[in-house]
C-alpha cells in the first residue's frame, strides 16, 4: 500500500503520518497533481496498479472501513449546520466492507481477480474528462504555483484565490480543489488541525455543506465503487 | 503543466510532467499515439500550442505573471488515457522524492487521502 496525501502544506500531512507511524511509503502530493494523472476528485479514493504499472481499477471510493458517524444516532440540540452535516454524511454509500474483501480478493488473485479490470474497462470507468475539468485543472495548478512564488504575500493569496475560484466553477464534482481551498480559509490561525466544518466564508462561493446538498445530497458525494 | 513560454518547450520536460512523448508518430503515452505534425521541431523542441491542440489540452494564461498553465488531455473524454500508470514525482515523508516506478515488480493500491 502506498498512500498520498493531496496537502499543499506538507505539514499539514505530517502530523497524521506520524502519529499512525505508519511504515509503507506515505507520500505527499502538494500540487493535487494526481487528480489529474489518476483521476482522484475527493478522498478517500484508490487506483489499482498491477506489477507490470498497469492501473488494474481506476480512481474510486476507498473506505475499507465504516464510518462511526454512519451508525451514530445524531445528538438533539446539535447547531442547525451541523445536524444537517451529519444527515448529509449519513447519507454517503458504505462499500467499505465490499470494498475490502475486493482488495484481498487481488491481492490473493492478480490478474484472475475478478475486479481486476481489462484496459478499457479501466479507462472507460475512469472519470469523465471534458474541457472544463481540465481547464479546472490548470486553474487549480496555477493557483497553487503563484500561492508559492508570486512576489509579495498579498498577490500570493490574491492569486490563489482568483484561479482556485476558476477550478471550483468549472469541476464542481472535483472535492480536493474545494475543501483544500475552504480549509485554508475557515481554519483559525494557529490551530493544530484544519477545519472539517469548511462552512460559509467570505473568500469563496461554496462551502461543504452547501455543495453537497447542491451536488445532489451525501448519497452523490463520493465515486461508489462498482463491484 | 507550467510555463513561462509556449515557444520552444523542452519536449523531455514536457513529456515528464504530462506523461505525453513526442515521438515520429506523433504525441504518445502508452500504447496511445495521437497524430500530431508540427509538434516536435527539428530542434527537438515542442510547439505546445500544437500538442495541446491535438491532445485537446486547454491552455490557461495568466498575464499578470506571464504563465500558462496546460491541462490535462481531454482526447479520450475520461480522466485516464492509458492504463500505463502515470510516475510523478511526489514528496516523501523524509522529503525526498518518491516515484510509484520504484514499487515495478509489486502489487501497488495507491490511496489518496488529505489533512481536510
Amino acid at each position: 500500500m502506498v498512500t498520498v496525501a493531496l496537502d499543499i502544506e506538507p505539514a499539514h500531512a505530517h502530523q497524521w503520518i506520524d502519529a499512525a507511524m505508519l511504515t509503507h511509503p506515505s507520500l505527499i502530493d502538494t500540487t493535487h497533481v494526481t487528480d489529474e494523472l489518476f483521476g482522484f476528485v475527493n478522498i478517500p479514493m484508490a487506483v489499482w496498479i498491477d506489477e507490470q504499472g498497469s492501473i488494474v481499477r481506476p480512481a474510486e471510493s476507498a473506505s475499507i472501513e465504516s464510518s462511526p458517524l454512519r451508525d451514530m444516532e445524531i445528538p438533539a440540540g446539535l447547531p442547525e449546520r451541523l445536524d444537517r452535516m451529519f444527515r448529509e454524511i449519513k447519507k454517503i454509500p458504505d462499500c467499505a466492507a465490499d470494498y475490502r474483501a475486493a482488495i484481498e480478493d487481488w491481492v490473493a488473485n492478480g490478474a484472475d481477480s475478478r475486479f481486476s479490470l481489462d484496459p478499457d474497462e479501466v479507462i472507460a470507468r475512469s472519470q469523465p474528462r471534458g474541457l472544463d475539468e481540465s481547464r479546472a485543472a490548470a486553474c487549480f495548478e496555477l493557483g497553487e504555483h503563484l500561492r508559492r512564488t508570486a512576489p509579495t504575500e498579498v498577490e500570493r493569496g490574491a492569486a490563489a484565490v482568483m484561479w482556485w475560484r476558476e477550478a471550483h466553477r468549472l469541476h464542481p464534482a472535483n472535492w480536493t480543489y474545494k475543501r483544500q481551498a475552504w480549509t485554508l480559509v475557515t481554519t483559525p490561525a494557529g490551530a493544530s488541525e484544519n477545519d472539517l466544518m469548511q462552512g460559509p466564508n467570505d473568500v469563496y462561493v461554496g462551502n461543504w455543506l452547501d455543495d453537497v446538498i447542491a451536488g445532489g445530497g451525501g448519497g452523490a458525494y463520493t465515486v461508489t465503487p462498482q463491484l | 503543466m507550467i510555463l513561462e513560454t509556449l515557444e520552444e518547450v523542452d519536449a523531455t520536460l514536457f513529456a515528464a510532467r504530462t506523461g505525453w512523448a513526442a515521438t515520429a508518430q506523433g504525441m504518445c503515452r502508452g500504447e496511445v499515439c495521437v497524430p500530431a505534425p508540427g509538434a516536435l521541431r527539428a530542434d527537438g523542441s515542442l510547439d505546445v500550442r500544437v500538442a495541446a491542440d491535438r491532445l485537446g489540452m486547454p491552455i490557461v494564461h495568466d498575464e499578470a505573471h506571464r504563465l500558462w498553465a496546460v491541462g490535462p488531455a481531454t482526447a479520450t473524454g475520461r480522466a485516464i488515457s492509458t492504463v500505463v500508470a502515470a510516475d510523478p514525482e511526489l514528496l516523501a515523508r523524509d522529503g525526498g522524492p518518491f516515484r510509484l516506478s520504484s514499487l515495478h515488480g509489486r502489487k501497488v493500491l495507491l490511496v489518496a487521502w488529505s489533512s481536510y
